[in-house]
């Protein structure tokens, strides 16, 4: 089957680039990447979202501090309580820092206030060890020198005041905020601090923002293997940690879609090679400690805790997948757990029948289409009004998709797992893997369903 | 002597606050003008905003509503990307607002401008007014670098009004500009008139729209709302009430100057005199009688509050809410017999500082009042005035947690307990919602402590 065109997008033809049923032995890969039809209901978020929101956002140790009007702040702060876990809750995203320009600022420019609104955060919260400075769409145009002002602000105050451009109109999705946030965090961070020690058994993990706490179940079994964990990049990190990364053995990269940056710049500058792995669901979590274990010649460690953990959770995942048998799932991600999920949902005995992502690009696309049955559908970018047809249309069995979408599909009726932020996970690794086996099969066993008038 | 004692602390206010004027915003107590202009227009019925500006000025507020409402609500987007920037949004617009049109079939489209839509200077009056389609477009200046969300929301509500209200001939109905609150507030609202016999033309109506049925087939658009037909209607009407004068008075003012509707602007009907006030305000213009059934409804509001009187008299109270919910309020806790000690709002308002300079002195309360505050300022103020409890949204829970001190929750967004959207705090109803959260929220501390 070629590219198709759904129903809804018959007004706007060229969806159709972006919309593909696979077939094996065709090359074709949905147009993915580019600008986002101005036609559009898009899911996507900005430039901002990426840098602040995703990789920049999650350091704990510094004030992140919004050069622009009041409200891309007031969005970014705290939120759920129980995302993006650090284990120093009493400063980090309780406090939301803001230049707040108003219409003088915008006319007269705003670096005066940001100056000053840098010296009045540090001065209340003199233990932060920096200043994470993100410049908002109003700063673009009216062309704040933010570089100049975090220069001197770094002098006063004698910790590092770090600019971030990144504009919310900047780029086509939250993909290139991830690229500003690593080029930024590389070029002004990593390497200017040493460790006290050094081990020859140093890992990262890049790429895990410890959503509800994934990282502080993926640690432990690298740590059990002889690892030592250096640096998280960036979930729970501390502005030390990233300063002190290019020491590692090895990075461990796990979100590929927004962080190969990084990792392709240590390796050039530090000479630290980077390792893709995914740890969701068992297979993947074991052949990704194997691994790791292989490179630092460990190998038989890696067996024993795999051996450990599989034996924790297979009864009741053997119990869950008897469940789920053939059941039918539609994953929207960001771009990577699109595919890290094929793999997992393929292992409780799910059935793949369509794949999206926000913002993948060509590499993200190629893995899905590798990994997902013929017939499913793989759409780039979709919009509400597509997802309205598709979860009409295909009517899986569960939708993972994120907050967005997810009251969209408790209105149709659609058993749904919120894979960005979680409800009740983590969900990453052995553990995490039971949990989401678990609540894949409350929502789509709910009592609730049953009762809805009209509801086939 | 009161009067004094309450006027004299405000003016020493106002100093310090000159004195400690920040350039930085420490946890805001304002969210920027477009999402209140969204959720103004979220009312309306089959209606849907596109956002001039870029991804995040969408992706956010969609994601706040959602958490708030527990709802699915669709928001368009013009995607200005760097080319706009450069070379302006038109051509992003135009085809946005065709695209829209095409696919959903909207009876109306708000175009809402943002920081980026207004500093790039596009002309949006003028590139709507080209444009010609089946579905009414209204353009909305929303500019997030000046005023709050309560601004966005009573910039919407006026340019609706603007844009549609047609005088053709009376309709014995009476106007209604709500503010932003929620589907629980509406649904009292609706009751109180239903009682009345009055009916009315709600500016705008989420109680079905950001509460809507789990029923298949899902309709196209979510049953209820404000038709733009009605919105039309609203310059026959008898008169209009604005429930928050900062967020939907201007719509009101609008309809009173240009279509000579007779308005009155009074406080916002929360507690027993402002519901009071509303009700008669209601019946002078409507003539019609209060019923039994609301005077019944009073009476067990003023039965809950006599009931708990030694669980929460004297209780010192700080509020952080938009500014006619805040001095609402502050009424309120005088008649529950509490102290109304901090009253705060995150929008800058002369009109709110008046407003509940005016409760301080009928009520002889000392009362610190602070405008433009963000809640690092509300924590600092609690701090030094000592409070029993703290009322705000679910942002400013923090507060309550470090001075472990009692916690209710009120405003925008609630989001880490579920059912406040649901409750009314306005009309008696509201009052009794009102009077057993704040009580339940000061027994559970005592019982946790």
């Amino acid at each position: 089957m070629p590219l198709t065109l759904l129903e809804c997008d018959i007004p706007i033809p060229e969806r159709e680039k972006h919309t593909y049923i696979k077939k094996s032995g065709e090359t074709i890969v949905p147009r993915c990447n580019v600008q986002t039809t101005p036609k559009d209901l898009t899911e996507r978020g900005c430039t901002y979202a990426g840098c602040m929101g995703v990789v920049g956002g999650p350091v704990k140790d510094v004030i992140h501090l919004i050069h622009g009007s009041i409200g891309c702040a007031f969005y970014t702060w705290g939120g759920d309580r129980r995302q993006n876990l650090s284990d120093n809750t009493e400063f980090h995203r309780k406090y939301c820092f803001s230049t707040s320009m108003q219409e003088p600022n915008v006319i007269f420019g705003g670096e005066k206030k940001l100056y000053n609104a840098i010296l009045e955060s540090y001065e209340r919260f003199p233990a932060v060890k920096g200043v994470f400075v993100y410049a908002t769409c109003v700063i673009g145009l009216i062309g704040d020198d933010i570089n100049t002002v975090c220069k001197n602000a770094t002098k006063e105050i004698g910790v590092p005041v770090i600019p971030f451009s990144c504009e919310g109109f900047r780029g086509v999705s939250q993909s290139l905020g991830h690229h500003i946030a690593n080029d930024v965090i590389f070029e002004k961070i990593v390497g200017t601090k040493e460790p006290d020690e050094v081990t020859p058994y140093d890992i990262n993990i890049i790429g895990d923002y410890n959503i509800q706490g994934d990282l502080w179940i993926i640690e432990p079994l690298f740590e059990a293997m002889g690892l030592r964990i250096l640096c998280t990049f960036t979930g729970n990190a501390s502005i030390d940690d990233l300063a002190m990364a290019h020491r590692a053995k090895l990075n461990v990269m796990h979100c590929q879609r927004s962080t190969p940056y990084i990792c392709q710049l240590m390796e050039e500058k530090y000479e630290v090679p980077y390792m893709p792995v995914s740890l969701f669901g068992i297979e993947q979590t074991s052949k990704a400690l194997r691994d790791v274990a292989a490179f630092f010649g460990l190998g038989g460690k890696a067996e024993e805790v795999i051996e450990s953990e599989v034996a924790k959770i297979l009864p009741e995942i053997e119990y869950y997948k008897e469940q789920l048998r053939g059941k039918r799932v539609f994953i929207y991600q960001g771009a990577p757990r699109a595919w890290h999920w094929i793999k997992l949902m393929e292992e409780l005995g799910m059935e793949v029948v369509g794949a999206a992502t926000t913002f993948g690009h060509t590499d993200d696309y190629e893995k899905i289409i590798e990994r997902i049955g013929d017939g499913a559908l793989v759409i780039d970018n979709p919009n509400s009004v597509e997802l309205r047809e598709i979860l009409i249309g295909y009517k899986p069995d569960l939708f993972i998709s994120g907050l967005k979408e997810k009251f969209l599909a408790y209105k149709l009726g659609v058993p749904f797992i919120n894979g960005h932020s979680y409800e009740r996970g983590p969900y990453a690794v052995y553990s995490g893997f039971l949990k989401f086996a678990r609540d894949i099969h409350t929502t789509i066993n709910h009592p609730a369903w049953k009762l809805i008038e009209g509801r086939a | 002597m009161t009067q004094t004692k309450a006027e004299t602390k405000t003016e020493t206010k106002t100093k310090a606050k000159k004195e400690v004027k920040r350039s930085v915003t420490i946890n805001p107590g304002t969210i920027c003008q477009p999402i209140g202009a969204m959720q103004a227009v979220l009312g309306v019925h089959g209606a849907i905003s596109l956002v001039h500006g870029s991804q995040g000025c969408a992706a956010y507020p969609m994601r706040m509503f959602n958490r708030h409402f527990q709802e699915p609500v669709e928001i368009a987007l013009s995607s200005l990307g760097e080319d706009a920037a450069v070379f302006g949004g038109a051509d992003n617009l135009v085809k946005g607002v065709h695209a829209l049109v095409a696919r959903r079939q909207p009876e109306l489209i708000a175009v809402l401008t943002t920081c980026l839509s207004e500093t790039i200077g596009d002309d949006v009056n003028g590139i709507l007014r080209k444009i010609d389609l089946p579905s009414i477009l209204v353009p909305v200046h929303t500019p997030s670098y000046v005023g709050s969300h309560v601004t966005g929301y009573d910039n919407a509500v006026k340019a609706l009004v603007t844009h549609l209200a047609e005088q053709t001939g009376p309709n014995s109905k009476i106007n209604i500009a709500v503010g932003l609150l929620n589907p629980g507030d509406i649904r009292e609202l609706k009751g109180m008139l239903a009682a009345m016999r009055v009916k009315a033309i709600i500016l705008t109506d989420i109680s079905e729209t950001l509460d809507a049925p789990l029923i298949l087939p899902r309709p196209r658009f979510p049953d209820g709302g404000t038709t733009p037909r009605e919105i039309a209607d609203t310059a026959n009407s008898i008169g209009s009430i604005a429930l928050c004068k900062h967020a939907g008075g201007a719509a009101v003012k609008y309809l009173a100057s240009k279509h000579k509707v007779p308005m009155i602007s009074g406080s916002c009907p929360i507690g027993v005199a402002n519901t009071d006030a509303f009700l008669e305000n209601v019946s002078h213009l409507m003539g019609r009688p209060i019923p039994d059934e609301l005077r019944k409804e009073r009476g067990r509001l003023i039965d809950a509050m006599i009931d708990v009187q030694f669980k929460i008299a004297q209780k010192k109270v700080a509020i952080h809410a938009d500014p006619d919910v805040a001095s609402g309020m502050a009424r309120f806790l005088h008649e529950l017999g509490m102290e109304p000690a901090i009253i705060a709002t995150g929008t800058e308002s002369k009109e709110f500082v008046a407003d509940v300079q005016a409760v301080a002195s009928q009520t002889g309360h000392e009362i610190e009042i602070i405008s433009g505050c963000d809640l690092y300022e509300l924590h600092e103020a609690v701090k030094a005035v000592g409070v029993d409890l703290v009322m705000g949204n679910s942002q400013a829970t923090y507060i309550g947690d470090d001075e472990k001190i009692a916690f209710a929750r009120i405003g925008f967004p609630v989001y880490d307990r579920v059912g406040y959207q649901r409750r009314a705090i306005i009309g008696y109803g509201g009052g009794i919602n009102l009077v057993d959260q704040i009580t339940n929220a000061i027994l559970d501390h005592a019982d946790s402590a």
